[in-house]
């Protein structure tokens, strides 16, 4: 008895050890990065350098110090932008054709495969395109409006920092629709269809049967789309840098908070001239607690939010 | 259960302190979160080739291999040249030209510097970029390096560490200057214009031809400060100007700089429609494509557009300031240092010597094409025989970047940035020479 238990508790003990590798692997990658961004943020770097520990001047320097505070207050403007058009376009367009696709029309595997497409290119692919598309002067968009008669509204859509993120934006969601389509399907196919006709027969058709039962039934893949487009947003980088570089032009128009990094990081286009690493990795620091906290919020205040079938 | 779990999450946390310990010993430099990677891989790299230089260096007694590492990877073949040259003066010194991708070079040769290791032979980035090396001890000053002499005290700037000692030799400089449609210059009858009211008359005509008549875009920043650097010093009066400043006879708020700015947004009707929304791609297509006349860029484009467009008929000619007088804007593009690890610095310092030399010169301006820093050299190809004679002759130094491309932002990313600003309407020309200032005063001292 007593020797049995002792070996089950090995056997049991021996599972526990499996994942050890894996973690290693994370803890080198990821744990690791992060402590060492916390030490860096506390140090004076000249250059790659490391000076002396200077506590929390990097962080006071970020939130007083010109023009680091407006960049990071425009930056993280750029960013709360970027989430609420991607909500607004991108995931409720995602879910009208996630509903179409649903409803089997015909073609409709056809459709699903054709949206996600997109997102199998490349993002520095989809950027290059999109920049010979928005080309303001040979452009196909611009050579479009003027072929239909409204030449007026022909703009060098990526100089303009009047439209210049709204742009980019756009073409993220064109780009990342796909996906939030197949998780709202997916969402949309757990829901069993008895519960759907049970619906249908009470009277709920339309929009309210959309609004009343089945948006209420798939709130866990609402809640994935929203938290993954949230820290999505918030992360902005690969797209912006694809079609505006690293000076987030034009005039800070199109900066978010990760292209700000880089730059404060590593310097800019012009090589290490300007690398601030301490200030960079204050600045990685506080963008960590911002994507770690309003999601750690946004899962907590929904938690309750999906209805059990 | 709760018991292996809790051992489970010790051995984690004491796993993870031993890695971050371990990390934090070999590599002090990496960047920040998600550099990890890269620095463990350069250091790894560095150690090799740290080791099999000093392992070949001991196993013969004269026979040095040097490794000589560089951002140009476009320069093999002709580095290839240079060191053969170099062996036929030093037989037993081996040369290894190993160049890294232009972008991760500095990333990489940073952390295999701060990890005791890299090249024997470094090239060495110029002004503020190439003095945090110097700075941080890396390199072997060069006090006596027989040469040196010839170069002047605004190129050896390149390679001047913040204590005033040399760490490099300069080797080839870039230059801007205005390349124009030979071509469509002849067919409009026009002849390259002496003063800045001619270069303005010539713009004119080729306005009223339908050529645009500078390939001209604002939205990428660098370009802006390149074609004030060019176009400028005609308007603030070059050199003198940069030696006013330097030494707080004037500064950027002073008319004569606030009138350089003027001049260029004065420019305006002369640049192709939408000229916000276009960057360097669009530039060069439409010069090379013919579309237009005049194009203010670096002698580095020139092997891009000839690759481009082989028919095209280009020359290039010095901006002309309102008075008549010439220039072109020059600054160094890289110097050669040698690394204060290197075993074989003897050996390391043989072939900066050879750096200095008309030899090397002439093999700089016929293999990499470009001007060298060494006064007097002759090129075959005539555009870059003709571009070196103007950097010897009548060149002003790049102020941007000579001079001003420190503090954080730099000085010359906040003109870039108030520069777009200014062409999208947002800023006058004054209020860009008040932030310019602003920004030098955060860490200048005249």
């Amino acid at each position: 008895m007593n020797k049995q238990t002792s070996a089950r508790r090995w056997r049991f003990g021996l599972i526990h050890l499996f994942p050890l590798p894996a973690l290693a692997i994370y803890t080198l990658f990821i744990v690791y990065p992060i402590l060492a961004a916390f030490t860096y943020s506390f140090y004076d770097w000249q250059g790659f350098k490391r000076g002396s520990w200077v506590g929390l001047d990097n962080f006071v320097d970020l939130f007083t110090r010109e023009p680091f505070n407006r960049l990071f207050w425009n930056a993280l403007g750029n960013n709360v932008y970027y989430f609420v058009l991607e909500m607004v376009v991108q995931n409720v367009l995602a879910f009208i054709l996630a509903y179409i696709v649903y409803t089997r029309i015909k073609g409709a595997g056809f459709l699903k495969a054709a949206y996600f497409v997109p997102r199998l290119l490349s993002v520095i692919v989809v950027g290059f395109l999109f920049k010979l598309i928005l080309n303001p002067n040979n452009g196909a968009l611009n050579t479009l409006l003027k072929k239909v008669g409204l030449a007026s509204w022909a703009k060098p859509w990526l100089g303009d920092p009047d439209t210049a993120l709204t742009a980019i934006i756009l073409v993220n969601c064109w780009f990342g629709m796909g996906f939030a389509l197949l998780l709202f399907l997916a969402g949309l196919q757990s829901i069993s269809r008895e519960v759907i006709e049970a619906a249908r027969i009470d009277g709920a058709v339309g929009f309210r049967l959309i609004r009343t039962v089945i948006m209420p039934m798939m709130m866990q893949s609402i809640i994935i789309v929203t938290v993954y487009t949230f820290i999505h947003a918030f992360e902005a980088f690969e797209l912006v840098y694809a079609m505006e570089g690293s000076q987030g032009e034009p005039v800070n128009s199109t900066d978010t908070l990760a292209i700000f990094f880089y730059r404060v990081a590593f310097g800019g286009s012009g090589g290490a001239d300007s690398t601030a690493v301490g200030l960079g990795s204050a600045l990685a620091i506080v963008m960590f607690f911002i994507i770690a906290t309003m999601s750690a919020l946004f899962l907590y205040l929904t938690r309750n939010r999906e209805v059990q079938q | 259960m709760k018991r292996w779990s809790l051992v489970l999450a010790v051995a984690i946390l004491f796993f993870g302190v031993v890695l971050a310990a371990c990390g934090g010993n070999n590599s002090g430099s990496g960047g920040s979160s998600g550099s990890g990677t890269s620095t463990a891989t350069a250091g790894s790299g560095s150690q090799s080739s740290g080791n099999s230089s000093s392992a070949s260096s001991s196993s013969g007694e004269e026979k040095v291999v040097l490794t000589m590492g560089s951002w140009r990877t476009e320069d093999v073949e002709a580095y290839e040249k240079i060191i053969a040259a170099f062996n036929q003066h030093h037989p037993n010194i081996e040369v290894q030209f190993k160049p890294t991708k232009n972008t991760e070079y500095n990333t990489v040769l940073n952390t295999e510097l701060s990890t005791g290791g890299g090249p024997d032979i470094i090239h060495l980035r110029p002004y503020a970029a190439g003095q945090v090396l110097a700075d941080a001890g890396y390199l072997v000053p060069l006090t006596d390096l027989p040469g040196l002499e010839k170069f002047s005290e605004t190129t050896l700037r390149a390679a001047t560490g913040s204590d005033g000692v040399v760490y490099g030799v300069p080797t080839v400089f870039s230059s801007t200057q205005i390349f124009y449609n030979k071509k469509i210059f002849a067919d409009l009858n026009l002849q390259v214009p002496s003063t800045w009211d001619e270069l303005i008359a010539t713009a004119e005509t080729l306005k009223k031809n339908g050529i645009i008549p500078f390939s001209f875009g604002s939205k990428e920043g660098w370009l802006l400060s390149l074609t004030h650097g060019m176009l400028g010093p005609a308007i603030y009066g070059g050199s003198d100007f940069v030696q006013k400043v330097t030494t707080g006879q004037t500064n950027f708020q002073s008319e004569a700089f606030v009138a350089s700015i003027q001049k260029l947004l004065d420019l305006v009707p002369y640049f192709p429609d939408n000229y916000v929304g276009l960057g360097m791609d669009d530039m060069r297509n439409l010069f090379v494509t013919e579309q237009a006349g005049m194009f203010v860029m670096g002698d580095w484009e020139i092997a891009v557009m000839k690759g481009m467009n082989p028919d095209l008929d280009m020359d290039a000619f010095p901006v002309p300031w309102p008075d008549g007088t010439q220039t072109i804007t020059t600054w160094v593009d890289g110097s050669f240092a040698v690394n204060a690890n290197s075993p074989n610095k003897e050996a390391a310092l043989k072939f900066l010597e050879f750096m200095t030399t008309e030899e090397f010169g002439t093999l700089v301006v016929n293999e990499l094409k470009k001007p060298s820093t060494i006064p007097g050299v002759v090129a075959d190809d005539p555009l870059v025989a003709k571009l070196s004679q103007f950097a010897d002759t009548i060149s002003t130094p790049y102020m941007f970047v000579v001079y001003f491309n420190s503090g954080n932002p730099t000085s010359k990313s906040v003109l870039e940035n108030s520069l777009q600003a200014m062409f999208l309407g947002e800023m006058t020309p004054a209020q860009v020479a008040e932030e310019v200032q602003k920004s030098v005063d955060t860490w200048f001292k005249p």
